[in-house]
């Protein structure tokens, strides 16, 4: 039996698709990531998108689904990938995803569409501990996707562009709606769209640093998650958390933070098929 | 001709949440001297009102389609929910068809509600139903029977038909039928899970509750036949078990948000009614009363509504566990559902010596929020698929 095959991992969170094709290593743990891809869902079919991007990867790859793919793990809204072999819980697979970004890491931040979440780990990613928001939206991507959409500007300028800010103004991290509202008022006032991002990110960071104390985190930290390559993102955590000795925590970022929950699903995969080859082995013999 | 499997799954579906039980009102228009017998959960003998020119049907409230006006009425905040759906049923005239209402015993709300069915004079008999707590056939087996002789002439006043051992014997033989096939898409699904859904399968067994025997045999035939052959496809999630949802019944979303989450549900206490009774009941006897009396004495599934000290239910939960090779039990209860809460920690007691995993949560049948419950069976999949084994 071969040491390596291949896995997929599919996120299907609730803004977008995340897929990746991984290489599976048994032997020593050396994953390699094949390919991946991410999909905004927009009012499409969440199904449908998972198909088309299963089917993408896939063909670009010229691998068959049936001969190559020895498991096909879904995370997030599992249901909408329907060809799957099993389905992790999120937070299981953002654990996972995090720790083969960063091996060092004792914490992992997952910052998605719909809530950030804290999450302790050990070294082979087993989930510890954790703390998460609560239902607001206010501390999540989608948040910052309206934002930037009230704003005028692309998804991928939000981090960039508040790094430029010299005077932020945070408005109120407690209610999305009012958030809103506050944005609002701080364009009528003439705040530069710099320093409005970067006062939402700061109020989003608030938070980050909030859960981490509850959860008495230790460094190092990776982020990641949707929000985990918002580099403006990252810089608002970092200042706040070095304004606190208490909280003054080490921070990692990756570039594929995006795909975390997708790697962990992929790597957790892998984990299974051998771990049931094993046990069909038993119980032949 | 045999229908198409999705057509009868769409049926059942349909059956299933039928909150105007329009079925039982087509045969009372095609049987102008029958008698529609709604029950209550957990329990009842059905064979009795069937032989007797009845058709028997289930009551297990309005669930997540029926929004509570009145019924909220009738009952303190700390009650559990299904009394006030039933009431909102029974005031808003869905039950207006039925003849007479059988209240099984479970707990003290339902003795409750069968005082309000009486004071509203819902149908033209209200029957308490006491199941005896004594399992010596000669003091509890004759109880029971004589709570049975009850409903009889309950029937008999209204129709005037007198049952005999012989149209007795011929409905328990439907109904051994029944409970037979049912038995056999359980054990097809202990290997298979896969092969349909528990949501499926909570359908097809919620809809023989309120149709005639005879179809719901018909209909368990074709399923049966369906998942004989290779359907499906496998997927890699643990076995469990559910236990403690025997009398109000979570939403459907819920049945569902379970296995989707990373598990098959082997076995559970859903519509307990339906599988009350392990194996068959005697047809051949002179006596069939006896024969069911003896059946319920020695052949009843485990359930909250039963105290036998002589044959503790966490040993024969434990023991479904085992044959059904789960690996672990999810407990389910209602909010405020005493039989069940109190049980909950007998069962967790013994399970934490037996090294049996389980976790526990609540619902009610109109709640249609599973995002937490989720999260809590998905870690508890995870757990044992990835961490079996491992120290702690």
């Amino acid at each position: 039996m071969s040491n390596s095959i291949y896995t997929m991992g599919i996120d299907v969170g609730g803004s977008y698709v995340k897929g990746v094709i991984l290489l599976y290593d048994s032997e020593n743990g050396s994953h390699k990531i094949v390919d991946k891809q991410t999909e905004k869902i927009r009012k499409r079919n969440p199904k449908d998108v998972v198909v088309e991007m299963v089917n993408t990867l896939l063909d670009r790859n010229k691998l068959s689904y049936e001969k190559d793919i020895k498991y096909l793990a879904s995370t997030g809204e599992g249901e909408m990938v329907e060809r799957k072999t099993g389905h992790f819980y999120s937070m299981t697979t953002h654990a996972k995803g995090g720790i083969f970004f960063a091996p060092e890491a004792t914490t992992v931040v997952d910052m998605g569409g719909l809530y950030v979440r804290a999450i302790k780990v050990d070294h082979k990613g087993k989930v510890m501990d954790y703390k998460m928001t609560g239902q607001c939206a206010s501390g999540s991507g989608q948040f910052i996707e309206n934002i930037s959409r009230y704003l005028g500007l692309a998804i991928e300028e939000v981090g960039e562009i508040s790094l430029n800010a010299d005077n932020p103004e945070v408005p109120s991290g407690i209610c999305a709606v009012l958030a809103e509202t506050d944005v609002i008022n701080l364009v009528s006032k003439g705040l530069s769209t710099p320093n409005i991002v970067k006062g939402i990110n700061l109020s989003i960071a608030q938070r980050v640093v909030k859960l981490l104390g509850a959860l008495n985190a230790q460094s190092p930290i990776v982020l990641v998650g949707g929000m985990g390559m918002n580099v403006g993102m990252i810089q608002a955590i970092e200042e706040l958390s070095q304004e606190n000795k208490k909280s003054n925590y080490e921070f990692i970022s990756h570039p594929d933070a995006i795909y975390s929950g997708a790697v962990g699903a992929a790597i957790w995969g892998g984990f299974r098929y051998f771990k049931l080859k094993q046990k069909q082995a038993a119980v032949v013999a | 001709m045999m229908k198409k499997i999705q057509q009868i799954l769409d049926e059942c579906k349909e059956l299933a949440f039928d909150l105007n039980f329009t079925r039982s009102r087509k045969w009372l228009e095609e049987n102008p001297k029958g008698v529609v017998v709604g029950y209550m959960p957990i329990f009842f003998p059905r064979e009795i009102v069937h032989a007797a020119g009845g058709l028997p049907v289930g009551i297990f409230g309005g669930g997540d389609r029926k929004q509570i006006v009145k019924g909220d009425a009738y009952y303190q905040s700390y009650i559990c929910h299904i009394p006030r759906s039933i009431i909102e049923l029974a005031l808003d005239k869905h039950l207006d068809h039925m003849s007479g209402f059988i209240f099984p015993s479970i707990c003290d709300v339902i003795r409750n509600l069968s005082g309000i069915f009486r004071q509203h004079k819902v149908g033209k008999f209200v029957k308490y139903m006491d199941f005896p707590q004594n399992f010596l056939p000669e003091i509890g087996g004759r109880f029971y029977q004589q709570e049975m002789e009850h409903v009889l002439s309950y029937m008999e006043e209204i129709n005037g038909i007198k049952v005999t051992p012989e149209s007795l014997n011929k409905s328990i033989g439907l109904y051994n039928k029944n409970r037979e096939l049912i038995d056999y898409i359980y054990k097809i699904r202990q290997d298979y899970p896969w092969r349909l859904s528990i949501a499926d399968v909570y359908h097809v067994v919620r809809a023989g509750t309120v149709i005639p025997v005879e179809e719901h045999n018909e209909i368990l035939e074709q399923v049966c036949h369906y998942i004989s052959g290779e359907v499906g496809e496998p997927q890699d999630k643990i076995k469990v078990v559910i236990s403690g949802a025997f009398c109000e019944q979570p939403a459907i979303g819920l049945i569902r948000a379970i296995e989707e989450a990373g598990c098959y549900v082997v076995d559970d206490d859903y519509m307990l009614g339906s599988r009350m009774i392990l194996g068959d009941i005697d047809n051949t006897s002179e006596n069939p009363l006896e024969a069911i009396s003896n059946a319920y004495i020695k052949q009843s599934q485990y359930s909250s509504s039963i105290y036998d000290v002589n044959d503790p239910k966490e040993y024969r939960l434990a023991k479904i566990v085992k044959d059904r090779g789960a690996d672990g039990v999810i407990f389910a209860s209602a909010s405020f559902c005493d039989p069940s809460l109190l049980d909950a920690p007998i069962f967790q007691n013994a399970f934490n010596k037996m090294g049996i995993r389980y976790i526990s949560f609540q619902y009610s049948e109109n709640i249609n929020q599973f995002k937490v419950i989720k999260e809590q069976v998905g870690t508890f999949s995870d757990s044992i698929k990835l961490w079996e084994g491992e120290p702690a």
